[in-house]
């Protein structure tokens, strides 16, 4: 082993590059997370250090005066009800297309694979006229209805992959077995799809949590907002008290971290697999 | 069996539902959007049908044709900033190191960030009094080097691609490395007994290999940047002077402020058209391959 000191060499630069990727991707956040604790003044005095003294009165004032935990109660109801459908659905179609015996099983497939490629800035203006009319604006009912529809292609795609690897014995021995449909979609089924429904879950959820521009569309009434639509009306609101904003940020995207650091194995999966197929 | 799988009433409450949610909110609203880029119409008075007047008014109007100048140039910028640093990244994380699994967890965490957030982050990091970067500026002597970045016209679009580097790179960094590790482990064993170098190894073996998911790759970051919304729409607003501008913004503000719906769903058309040009080129790509093969 010649070569063990121009290895070394490699390896330590292999290092610095990847911790100083880490930081750059970190520090942002830690820098906000930092600044929510300080003071306007602060702010402006002593941006790299560490607060004075880790005082909650920005994230107080954000949640009462900000209307925080009313955004915040809105984006959970928006997003957990979106989910729910969403997955239920998506897993019942798949189920049926990857698994049960019918005609227009591949072309029904490919209607809903055709969904990968569209863009929703091509669906909202007749949306928006249609919820209009249905007298649907301004409720949660308009956002969380377009994105149920735009979840089921990569759901699908990603279900049907999992249930065609399932055996067929499975199935047969339930049939012997006496099970209806029903039971085996329902007893069996779901239970063994479980990783990969949490993954698709977990996606769909990020996706809607984090969207801005359906609800920034279909909501009109403050008190209906989700978060990302209140952060931009904090913008407006508190230009110069952007510390209270930093707050309001912050509790923003705990929910995403906090998933991801315990899911962070079927988001990368799910949001690595449904977009290579688009 | 047959009869349990085939059960028609079974298959109908299975795909009936989902597949009636996507028809009626994603499939018609598509055409129903082609239809009403031939209007001239605010949604509430009578609507009047021009024909393909909103197309020919599209490629008269300086703010579209920027904004589709943007566009492309946020295409470009992408894939500068994407396909090569994921990549150098991704191949480092493919060989055998260390902490390669909080590594990956760490770059990708950015892109499950909201893009609201993430612009309101780096709108503090620009911000010409307090921000980051002017501060570092300040510390290291270099007070020339300040700007009022996102207020700069001819800034500002560059400053929203290093933020979107700044999300996206770890995305497509796994992406890559998903494809690195589908290469067989064999060929990189014989390659060692042969004595190739590392970078040969990256150049005769993981590079060809995975070229198939780069050109897939470069389509996501194409389409991605066609889709960008909510980054600008909180930076900059397509500010300074439409600077910034992008499809997607001057649609929002065509059809949902000033109420021109016609011509915000004909600048949708126009982005749907993209999208599917660049799926195709995918396709197309993906058909070259495996005719070689």
């Amino acid at each position: 082993m010649r070569s063990t000191a121009k290895d070394k060499v490699i390896l330590t630069l292999k290092y610095v590059v990847l911790i100083a990727f880490s930081v750059l991707c970190l520090y942002p956040l830690v820098w906000l997370f930092l600044s929510s604790f300080k003071t306007n003044s602060e702010l402006y005095s002593n941006p790299w250090g560490l607060p004075e003294s880790f005082s909650l009165a920005n994230y107080i004032q954000a949640i009462t005066e900000g209307h925080i935990l009313q955004y915040f109660m809105n984006s959970v109801i928006i997003a957990v009800s979106a989910v729910a459908v969403s997955v239920l659905l998506g897993c019942m179609v798949s189920y049926a297309i990857s698994r049960m015996d019918w005609k227009l099983s591949k072309i029904t497939m490919s209607i809903f694979m055709l969904g990968m490629m569209i863009p929703v800035y091509a669906m909202v203006v007749p949306l928006f006229s249609m919820f209009n009319r249905m007298g649907l604006l301004n409720t949660h009912l308009a956002v969380i209805i377009p994105h149920i529809a735009i979840s089921f292609p990569m759901t699908i795609f990603i279900l049907t992959g999992f249930l065609a690897s399932i055996p067929n014995e499975l199935e047969e021995a339930a049939v012997m077995d006496g099970c209806t449909i029903y039971q085996i979609f329902f007893k069996i089924i779901l239970p063994i799809s479980k990783s990969s429904i949490v993954t698709v879950a977990v996606v769909t959820f990020i996706n809607v949590w984090n969207d801005l521009l359906l609800p920034q569309i279909f909501l009109t009434d403050s008190s209906k907002m989700t978060l990302p639509v209140g952060l931009t009306e904090f913008q407006g609101q508190y230009t110069t008290n952007y510390v209270v904003e930093i707050a309001a940020v912050i509790l923003t995207i705990i929910p995403s971290i906090l998933v991801y650091i315990g899911l962070h194995k079927n988001i990368m999966e799910g949001m690595v697999s449904g977009a290579v197929k688009g | 069996m047959k009869k349990v799988l085939g059960d028609k009433k079974a298959i109908a409450i299975f795909v009936l539902p989902a597949f009636f949610i996507y028809a009626v909110f994603a499939l018609i609203p598509i055409g129903y959007n082609i239809y009403v880029s031939f209007l001239q119409t605010d949604l509430m008075s009578p609507s009047q049908f021009v024909g393909l007047k909103n197309y020919m008014n599209l490629f008269k109007d300086s703010t579209f044709k920027l904004a589709l100048k943007n566009n492309i140039l946020m295409v470009i910028g992408s894939l500068i900033a994407h396909l090569p640093v994921a990549l150098f990244l991704g191949n480092i994380l493919f060989q055998k190191i260390r902490g390669s699994h909080f590594f990956q967890t760490v770059f990708f965490l950015p892109s499950v960030i909201c893009g609201v957030a993430v612009g309101l982050t780096w709108t503090f990091v620009y911000n010409s009094e307090f921000g980051l970067l002017n501060k570092f500026f300040e510390i290291v002597g270099m007070e020339s080097l300040q700007h009022v970045w996102l207020s700069d016209k001819k800034l500002a679009l560059f400053c929203i691609i290093i933020v979107v580097m700044w999300q996206f790179v770890g995305y497509h960094m796994i992406i890559q490395l998903a494809a690195m590790r589908n290469i067989s482990g064999d060929i990189y064993e014989a390659a060692e007994i042969d004595g190739a170098s590392k970078w040969v190894q990256f150049k005769a073996i993981t590079f060809p290999m995975i070229k198939p998911i780069l050109k897939i790759d470069a389509v996501l970051i194409i389409t991605g940047s066609l889709k960008y919304y909510d980054l600008i729409a909180v930076m900059t607003g397509g500010g300074p002077n439409h600077a910034t501008e992008l499809m997607s913004t001057y649609m929002f503000y065509q059809g949902f402020r000033t109420l021109k719906y016609g011509y915000s769903a004909s600048i949708g058309v126009v982005l749907l058209l993209l999208c599917i040009c660049s799926v195709f080129l995918s396709n197309f790509v993906f058909k070259e391959r495996e005719a070689k093969q």
